[in-house]
């Protein structure tokens, strides 16, 4: 808390009222996301968690309340005009959502050639030292259908984070992943964050929160229920919280 | 007395259910098409795309309007001659062939087929993406899913449409030609002068502009089937069928009403 108090927001969210028809599914949410830190979203399924983090990212619009990234609303921006904030803020699904009839070469490629003016053999030199540094080298030929559960996360990463963008959302980046493939992605969140990348997660994997994060924002019933520190969330006296991260029924 | 009231009622909301259905989708795919012609004016501009959508829709698409067109010459020149025959009036069958396959059946029945082939592969393949969440994806990459999917379709089947139906045209009439000699014996010499030299421009051009409508209502259709598909594999299958039935039904439906304006401008 005392590092994030020093830092500048780069995303304030503002009272965030969302509705899916009759379900609310946020009644007001605040939040700040700090430069360089990793925040995880936390809370039981269908709290909001991934809705949270696709208004961020413009993929759904908040019925009411404001988003602010880098300073400037984004909540009312068309697609058009969110294109230099989606290059600026990467998403990883959580399922990778690759391109299926791209290899995992073109699915890399992509972003560069369409936001870049490198040349095809710049491009060929990125999306290998991407896959490299993500531990998938040898993969550029095969397609998706090809690759295990885990190392199509993984591509998904690497596409999300070739164009090296400020922040990286991830849409529960570990989830169902076995252990060697949840430390490589866990790993890459590390790695990311030494060189400056802010990263917000939304997962349910306590060791992927309490090894990675700086803060926690635990989701109940569309409101932040705890805000702090991993260790805060982890010592917290709210019913609620310390039930959810024990695995006890409430 | 309950019963039928009851059944009264179940249809009563079937028939609503089908017509707000149908709202939805004249709504949704104006919005669509709107959307479509502004973005067509932004950059950038994906030729690429075009061209291979103009090989995967519509050349891909020639040899089921062959098989059609050539059937339909084939069984209209036998039906036709064998029908004339009786009043003697078997040396029409050239004209009758080439009239009707170029104005109406040429580009009717082509594009139902295109309809079946193409609607279908649209409409899964949007709907397969967007339930696999590709689509957010292509989003999420800064990049416009309407750019990208659906107006290289729209002015794919814009242009290949006529280009097949042109195609249907002269195999179906070549179809009439081998059925009209081989069993009715006309010759091919005045199966050609009466078939081909006897129609007026805007008999090829009323079929042509068909198709380029009939085009636009394919891909349109299914654009919007497969971009508002979800519930998974179930959600494509719907996406699919539903393409295919309101793409042919509006097919026939829009082939009426633009007949009747021809036959009426023609008249003038």
């Amino acid at each position: 808390m005392k590092e994030s108090a020093t830092k500048r927001p780069l995303i304030e969210i503002r009272g965030i009222h969302k509705k899916f028809g009759s379900k609310t599914v946020h009644k007001g949410i605040d939040l700040d996301v700090y430069e360089g830190e990793v925040l995880a979203l936390m809370g039981g399924s269908g709290c909001g968690k991934s809705v949270l983090l696709r208004m961020i990212v413009g993929l759904e619009k908040p019925d009411r309340g404001t988003i602010h990234f880098n300073g400037h609303s984004i909540e009312k921006l068309s697609e058009e005009e969110l294109v230099p904030v989606r290059k600026k803020i990467a998403y990883v699904f959580q399922y990778g959502a690759l391109f299926d009839s791209f290899s995992v070469r073109e699915n890399l490629a992509y972003p560069l050639r369409e936001h870049t003016n490198f040349s095809e053999k710049e491009i060929e030199q990125k999306v290998l030292t991407t896959l490299d540094q993500l531990g998938l080298k040898g993969t550029e030929n095969l397609y998706p259908s090809g690759l295990s559960g885990g190392m199509q996360r993984r591509v998904g990463v690497a596409r999300s984070i070739i164009m090296n963008p400020e922040v990286v959302l991830y849409d529960e980046p570990t989830t169902g992943l076995d252990p060697f493939n949840t430390a490589q992605i866990l790993k890459i969140i590390l790695k990311l964050k030494q060189q400056g990348t802010t990263s917000v997660l939304v997962t349910h994997d306590m060791h992927a929160i309490f090894s990675v994060t700086d803060r926690v924002a635990f989701l109940k019933d569309g409101q932040i229920l705890a805000l702090g520190t991993a260790e805060e969330i982890k010592n917290s006296k709210v019913k609620e919280v310390s039930s959810f991260i024990h695995g006890e029924a409430y | 007395m309950d019963k039928a009231k009851k059944l009264f009622f179940v249809g009563f909301e079937n028939s609503w259910v089908i017509l707000r259905e149908f709202l939805e989708f004249l709504g949704g795919s104006a919005n669509l098409l709107h959307a479509s012609v502004l973005a067509l004016f932004r950059r950038p501009f994906y030729f690429r795309l075009l061209i291979e959508q103009c090989y995967i829709l519509g050349v891909k698409s020639s040899s089921i309007v062959f098989i059609t067109a050539l059937s339909t010459g084939m069984v209209m020149s036998l039906q036709f001659g064998f029908g004339l025959e009786r009043f003697g009036g078997k040396l029409y069958v050239p004209k009758v062939v080439g009239l009707s396959i170029m104005r109406e059946l040429g580009p009717v029945l082509s594009c139902l087929m295109i309809a079946a082939r193409v609607g279908a592969g649209i409409a899964a393949e949007l709907g397969s993406m967007n339930v696999t969440q590709q689509i957010d994806a292509i989003r999420a990459l800064g990049t416009d899913p309407l750019k990208r999917l659906v107006i290289p379709r729209l002015l794919a089947l814009l242009i290949m449409t006529p280009l097949l139906t042109v195609f249907a045209d002269l195999v179906g009439i070549f179809g009439g030609m081998f059925i009209s000699n081989a069993e009715l014996f006309i010759h091919p010499d005045f199966y050609y002068h009466e078939a081909i030299l006897s129609l007026k421009t805007s008999d090829f051009l009323v079929g042509i502009m068909k198709t380029a409508l009939f085009g636009l209502l394919i891909a349109l259709t299914g654009c919007y089937y497969g971009l508002k598909t979800e519930g998974g594999t179930q959600g494509v299958g719907q996406a699919t069928t539903k393409s295919v039935v309101t793409s042919s039904l509006l097919i026939v439906v829009s082939d009426f009403v633009m007949t009747k304006l021809f036959w009426i401008f023609e008249r003038k």
